[in-house]
C-alpha cells in the first residue's frame, strides 16, 4: 500500500524536455515495428499495376481483392491450412497432456526415482541430439513423410514444463494432502483439484503451445515431403522466398512471372492474421508466464 | 550412507532399504504412470536421438540403422576437421554472433530503460504490445514481411529514392549488408520482447532509493545511470552469460529465411552447414552426426562455463 502511493507521488511530475526525447524515440520504434506491416496490408489490397507504378505504397487508392481471390484458387492455401489445423488440433491437446500430467507428477520429488527423472528430463536443455539423428528416428520409426512425425517430434517444451511445475509446486499441499485423506487416486487430484486452480499457469502454456505449433515449418520441412501435406508456413515460405531468389539474383533476361508482390503480401497476411487475433489473450498471460519462468531460467 | 564398516552389519540393512523403497514405490504407484507418458516422450524423442549421435563414431549404413551401423572409431572426425567449410562455417558462426552480442544484446535494456521513464501509461501499454507482437511472429513470416519491404520496389528502397534520390539497393541480396541486416531484425523481432524481463527486474528496484536520490538533486538521467541500471545489472549479467552460451548455435530460423544463393557465402553458419551436408546433396549422415556432435559438444561446454561464471558472481548457478 504504502509502497505504492509513493509510486503515485515519484510518477506525478511536470512533462519536461526529456520526456518529449523519451516519448519520440519510442513512438519512432514503435513506427519502424508498425510501418512494415501497414506496407504488407496495403500491398496485399492493392491492384499489381499500383503496385509497380506507385513510388511509395502504404494505402492503396482503389482497393481490391483481387489479390486474395487469386490467392485461394491456388490449392496450397487450402491444403496449409488443413495440415496447420490438424497439427494445432492434435499437437496442442498432446503436448498439454504430457506437459501437464509430468509437471503434477514431478511437482513433488519425494518418491523414489523422481529426482532422477526430473535431472534426466533437465538434462535435454543442455544437451540434445539435433535434427540428424531425429530425421534418422523418424525414417526407423515408419513415421517420416506423415503428419505423426512433426506431431511427435514436439511432444514436451523442457522450459515450460518448468514454469508449469514451478506453478504446481507453489499451490499448497494441504489441497493435496485432504484429497488423498478422501481417497482420492493422483489423476482424480489432478483433474478435480490440481488443473482448476492452474487455469492461469495452463492458459500460458496453452497459447504458447498454440503459437509454437502454429509457426511450426522447420521439422514439417525436414520430415514431410509430400505435396498434400505442407504446413502454411511453409506455404508462405515457397511462394515468397521462391520468387526472392530471382529477384535477389537479378538475373538480366526474362523475368520468370511468379508471384506478385500483391498475392505475396496476401499470403503474409493469410499466415499472420490469425496470430494477430489471438495476440490480445497471449499478452494477458505471456507477461506472467515469463515472470514465473525467469524466476528458474 | 550406508556403515561401510562391516560387512556383517550390512547385509540385513541393504536388504531393508530395498524393502522400504519398494514399499515406498508400491505407494506411489499412481505418480509413476502419471510420468509414464511424459517420460516415454523423453525417452523416445530426446534420449535415442542423443545416443544416435552415436553415428559420429559409426560407418551409418540406413539397412542396419542407428543401433546395427559397425563402429569406426574417429573416422568422420578426421574428414570433418579436414573440410574447409566446417571452419569457415564456425568462423562465420562466430562472427555473427559475437556481433549481436555487441549491436543487438544492449538495445532491450536500452529500451526497458526509456520505457520505464515514460509517464503516459496508457501510451505505455499500447507500445508494450506493439513491441512484443513480433515475437510471436515465426522467422518465416518476418523474413517474408523483410523480403516486401526491402525489395527492389519495397517500401525502404522507394522512401530512399523518394526523398534522397538514391538508387534501389538489392538489401537482400548484397554479401555485406547481410549481417547488419540480421542484427536489425533481430533487435525489430525481439528487443521488445527481451525488454520485459528487464522491465520486471527494474520493477524489484526500492522506490526509496529513487526518493533519497531525488531529495539529493540528482537529476533524472543520474537516477538512470546510477540506481536504474546498477539495479538489472545482475539481471544483465545472466543474460548476457547465457548469450555467449549460445556462441556457437542460435538464429538458425532467421540466417535460413533471410539468405539466399547470393549471399550464402557470409550466411553459412555450423547449423546452416549441418543442414547444407545433411539435407541437400550427397547425404552422410555418419559426417552429418560428427559435425552435430561436435556442435552439442561446444555448446555444453559453453553452457556450463557461462554457468561457473554465473556462480561466482551471482552466488546461484544457472542450474540451480
Amino acid at each position: 500500500m504504502e509502497i505504492a502511493k509513493k509510486k503515485r507521488n515519484y510518477n506525478r511530475h511536470r512533462f519536461e524536455l526529456l520526456d518529449a526525447i523519451i516519448l519520440i524515440i519510442l513512438l519512432a520504434f514503435a513506427t519502424i515495428i508498425v510501418v512494415p506491416f501497414i506496407s504488407v496490408i496495403g500491398t496485399s489490397f492493392a491492384t499489381q499495376k499500383e503496385a509497380l507504378e506507385s513510388t511509395l505504397l502504404i494505402i492503396p487508392k482503389n482497393p481490391t481483392i483481387d489479390n486474395y481471390y487469386r490467392l485461394f484458387q491456388d490449392p496450397r492455401i487450402g491444403i496449409g491450412y488443413k495440415t496447420t489445423f490438424l497439427i494445432l488440433l492434435i499437437g496442442v491437446p498432446l503436448n498439454m497432456f504430457l506437459t501437464t500430467s509430468l509437471a503434477y507428477g514431478l511437482s513433488r520429488t519425494n518418491y523414489p526415482g523422481a529426482k532422477f527423472m526430473f535431472y534426466a528430463i533437465l538434462l535435454t536443455m543442455l544437451f540434445n541430439g539435433g535434427i540428424v539423428p531425429l530425421y534418422l528416428l523418424m525414417l526407423e520409426l515408419g513415421i517420416a513423410n506423415t503428419l505423426w512425425s512433426v506431431i511427435l517430434a514436439y511432444g514436451v517444451n523442457t522450459f515450460y514444463f518448468i514454469i508449469m511445475r514451478t506453478y504446481m509446486i507453489s499451490l499448497p499441499e494441504a489441497l493435496v494432502e485432504s484429497a488423498k485423506i478422501d481417497g482420492a487416486g493422483e489423476w482424480r487430484i489432478l483433474f478435480k483439484i490440481i488443473l482448476p486452480i492452474s487455469k492461469p499457469i495452463l492458459a500460458t502454456v496453452l497459447l504458447f503451445y498454440a503459437v509454437d505449433r502454429w509457426n511450426e515449418w522447420f521439422n514439417a520441412m525436414i520430415f514431410l515431403r509430400r505435396k498434400d501435406l505442407i504446413p502454411l508456413q511453409l506455404v508462405l515460405r515457397n511462394i515468397v522466398m521462391d520468387s526472392s531468389i530471382m529477384d535477389s539474383l537479378s538475373i538480366a533476361g526474362p523475368r520468370i512471372p511468379r508471384f506478385t508482390e500483391g498475392i505475396q503480401s496476401a499470403t503474409i497476411m493469410v499466415v499472420m492474421v490469425p496470430v494477430m487475433c489471438f495476440f490480445p489473450f497471449l499478452q494477458r498471460y505471456f507477461v506472467k508466464g515469463i515472470m514465473i519462468g525467469a524466476v528458474k531460467a | 550412507m550406508m556403515s561401510q564398516a562391516s560387512g556383517y552389519v550390512d547385509k540385513p540393512d541393504f536388504k531393508s532399504r530395498i524393502a522400504r523403497i519398494w514399499v515406498n514405490v508400491q505407494k506411489n504407484r499412481e505418480r509413476y504412470i502419471l510420468v509414464l507418458p511424459g517420460l516415454v516422450w523423453y525417452a523416445i524423442f530426446a534420449y535415442i536421438p542423443i545416443y544416435g549421435l552415436s553415428l559420429a563414431f559409426k560407418k551409418f549404413i540406413a539397412k542396419l540403422g542407428i543401433f546395427g551401423s559397425p563402429w569406426i572409431g574417429l573416422y568422420n572426425f578426421r574428414n570433418v576437421f579436414q573440410d574447409p567449410s566446417f571452419v569457415e562455417s564456425i568462423l562465420t558462426t562466430l562472427i555473427i554472433n559475437v556481433g549481436r552480442l555487441i549491436f543487438v544484446f544492449p538495445f532491450p535494456i536500452f529500451l526497458a530503460l526509456i520505457i520505464n521513464e515514460l509517464r503516459l501509461n496508457r501510451t505505455k501499454k499500447i507500445l508494450q504490445s506493439i513491441y512484443t507482437f513480433p515475437h510471436f511472429l515465426s522467422w518465416v513470416i518476418v523474413a517474408s514481411v523483410m523480403i516486401n519491404i526491402l525489395g527492389q520496389k519495397g517500401l525502404v528502397n522507394s522512401f530512399l529514392g523518394m526523398f534522397f534520390n538514391i538508387e534501389p539497393i538489392s538489401f537482400l541480396g548484397t554479401p555485406s549488408y547481410f549481417r547488419p541486416l540480421l542484427y536489425i531484425t533481430d533487435a525489430w523481432k525481439g528487443a521488445g520482447w527481451s525488454a520485459i524481463i528487464y522491465m520486471a527486474s527494474i520493477s524489484g528496484i526500492d522506490v526509496e532509493q529513487y526518493e533519497a536520490a531525488e531529495i539529493d538533486g540528482a537529476s533524472r538521467l543520474q537516477r538512470m545511470w546510477h540506481i536504474t541500471l546498477p539495479g538489472i545489472k545482475s539481471t544483465i549479467v545472466v543474460l548476457f552469460i547465457l548469450a555467449v552460451g549460445n556462441l556457437m548455435s542460435g538464429g538458425f530460423d532467421q540466417i535460413f529465411n533471410l539468405s539466399n544463393p547470393a549471399t550464402i557465402k557470409v550466411a553459412e553458419t555450423l547449423d546452416m552447414y549441418i543442414y547444407r551436408i545433411t539435407f541437400s546433396g550427397s547425404v552422410d549422415f555418419s559426417f552429418s552426426s560428427a559435425v552435430a556432435l561436435f556442435r552439442s559438444v561446444v555448446n555444453l561446454v559453453l553452457l556450463l562455463v557461462a554457468d561457473r561464471v554465473i556462480r561466482r558472481i551471482d552466488g546461484s548457478g544457472l542450474l540451480g
